[in-house]
């Protein structure tokens, strides 16, 4: 059940090229937080009336430097509700309700082979699923693909967690120079494709790209999804994505902020 | 003093007080059972319902705007059937007078929801929805011409016995005439305002934000609208009025009081907010309390202003 509640901002990171981490006390919610799950947050007093969504990034034991009882999440300022979250120091107060929606399931064999793909900030969601996956000794490799270097926020952490990270960009200024599709194409035509699982988040081009070749491959592929909503909590119906049960079904509309964030990709009907 | 008297009538209806949730911003109330308790309300305005589930609009469709809100949901609902089977069974056990929403794309339509929420236990209202922006068919098309208005109203009129609200657009040019008409033809109450049409374009893009192009504006930004045309509406019709438009707080609930609403509905503020109505509630038993108010019966249509010397001064 989600809550609502206020509280001071603990840290607010200026990670570089507008990437930043907020750190705020979530006792009541850390523990029964799933990864992939989210926050409305907003803060009180301002003129940006709707709270905005975040995919939880850190949960306690996430980071090594995280205070017990403490949540992140990790946002790139891209309009007014970032640029007014990125102006908030350590004490500032915010509106959080959550959690939200419905996070990551891991994989149901023990067997299988784990693989997240995330473009830029997509990022966000997979930290504290990967630390999730550790705990139980399931190890995950990563394509971390964006427009440049200076949009991969917390590489270093992911290369320090993860088995492997393949690094594509647009402008080649790091890694394979394109999109992930390109190695991902490359992996799912490896040895262990019958045993991968996939994990995408990220802008949706990139979505609808890495659904259509998981498909293709006949691969499990779970996507974490955005929208702009206005509530978070199902009654606004303003975050829906077109869904269908089979492809080529009747398509109905289902919530991203309920029925998602994270749906299976041959549930969308994009 | 005692706790101020919060109770008020609509007509034959009567609430606990005069708060009740405006219909699109509240699903069908369970969604907001884990925030707060229905029982604190004078009533919830169901999301709007169509003699058969509708799918709504194609993404996207909300974003916000200076001090609001843009929308184009297009009605998604379950069902007339679907609503009286699964949600009022579980609503009755609350406390609250339960409105139902109408809506229809046609005037046979509009008068099939009416029979069948007249013949289930549990209704206590029925709010004919004729001011919808965001439907081809239907809403609007009755909601902005006077005559079309009265027409839906008498033909629903005939259709239930149910205390009838007609909640009016303001996308009029003289929103007193379909409140009017809306009276003649046997309308309990009048409810206003539904949004705004409005449109929000990407400027790098060149299109439009929404997918339905124009969508309904809510929130904060309307409110001098709103209560102006409370105003308006108040010196035009004897029946009761309900208003609503960007009502955070208690203090705005009481500028449409004193313009002469009896009750008020909170509608986007239950999105920033889910707790918004009850504080609405709260908010007010305390300011008439601070003010030596006994009952807020006293303050309906209590404005002071001297009548305008041109409809605009």
């Amino acid at each position: 059940m989600p809550h609502d509640f206020t509280v001071p901002v603990l840290r607010n990171v200026d990670l570089g090229h507008g990437n930043w981490l907020l750190e705020f006390e979530a006792v009541d919610v850390a523990s029964a937080m799933e990864p992939g799950q989210f926050f409305m947050i907003g803060v009180p007093g301002s003129d940006v009336l709707l709270r905005r969504p975040f995919s939880v990034c850190g949960l306690p034991g996430t980071f090594d430097d995280g205070p017990a009882g403490a949540v992140q999440i990790l946002y790139r300022v891209y309009g007014r509700g970032t640029r007014l979250l990125a102006s908030l120091g350590a004490g500032a107060l915010l509106h959080v309700l959550g959690p939200l929606g419905r996070g990551f399931t891991p994989p149901a064999g023990a067997d299988a082979k784990i693989v997240v793909v995330a473009g830029g900030i997509g990022c966000a969601a997979f930290p504290a699923f990967i630390a999730r996956l550790a705990r139980s000794e399931r190890r995950v490799a990563m394509v971390y693909g964006a427009r440049s270097r200076d949009e991969l926020p917390l590489l270093a952490w992911f290369e320090k967690r993860c088995d492997s990270v393949e690094i594509t960009t647009d402008d080649g200024s790091l890694g394979t120079p394109g999109l992930v599709t390109a190695p991902l194409r490359e992996i799912l035509r490896g040895p262990d494709r019958s045993r991968l699982h996939l994990y995408a988040c990220g802008p949706t081009p990139m979505l609808k790209a890495v659904a259509r070749q998981a498909l293709e491959a006949e691969v499990v592929c779970d996507l974490a999804l955005e929208a702009p909503m206005a509530c978070g909590f199902g009654v606004c119906l303003g975050c829906v994505l077109p869904t269908h049960e089979r492809p080529g079904g009747p398509v109905s509309y289902d919530r991203v902020c309920i029925e998602g964030p994270v749906m299976r990709a041959e549930r969308l009907a994009w | 003093m005692v706790s101020p008297d919060l109770s008020v009538e609509v007509g034959s209806v009567r609430l606990k007080d005069p708060v009740l949730t405006a219909s699109g911003t509240f699903g069908y109330g369970l969604e907001f059972l884990p925030f707060l308790d229905l029982s604190q309300l004078g009533g919830i305005v169901a999301k709007g319902l169509s003699p058969r589930p509708r799918k709504g609009n194609p993404p996207e469709r909300i974003v916000e705007t200076p001090a609001g809100m843009l929308n184009a949901i297009g009605l998604q609902n379950v069902g007339v059937d679907s609503f009286i089977e699964d949600k009022l069974p579980r609503l009755r056990a609350y406390d609250t007078a339960i409105v139902a929403n109408v809506f229809g794309e046609t005037e046979a339509e509009y008068v099939d929801v009416c029979e069948k929420l007249d013949a289930a236990a549990g209704v206590a209202a029925i709010e004919l929805n004729v001011s919808c922006p965001n439907t081809e068919a239907g809403g609007m098309i009755f909601g902005n011409d006077a005559h079309a208005l009265g027409r839906v109203t008498r033909a629903c009129r005939r259709a239930t016995r149910l205390p009838l609200w007609v909640k009016l657009s303001p996308n009029v040019t003289d929103i007193r005439e379909t409140a009017r008409a809306a009276e003649a033809e046997g309308a309990d109450a009048v409810s206003l305002v539904n949004t705004f049409v409005g449109m929000v374009i990407d400027v790098e893009k060149r299109r439009p934000v929404l997918a339905n192009v124009s969508g309904g504006l809510s929130g904060p930004a309307i409110r001098p609208l709103a209560v102006w045309m409370t105003w308006q509406v108040r010196r035009a019709v004897t029946i009761p009025i309900i208003g609503m438009g960007g009502i955070m707080t208690a203090r705005d609930a009481v500028e449409f009081i004193l313009a002469g609403a009896t009750a008020v509905q909170v509608g986007t503020a239950n999105f920033v907010n889910p707790r918004a109505a009850v504080d609405v509630v709260e908010g007010l038993g305390q300011w008439l309390k601070d003010r030596n108010i006994a009952s807020v019966r006293e303050l309906v249509g209590t404005l002071v202003a001297a009548s305008p010397v041109s409809g605009h001064a």
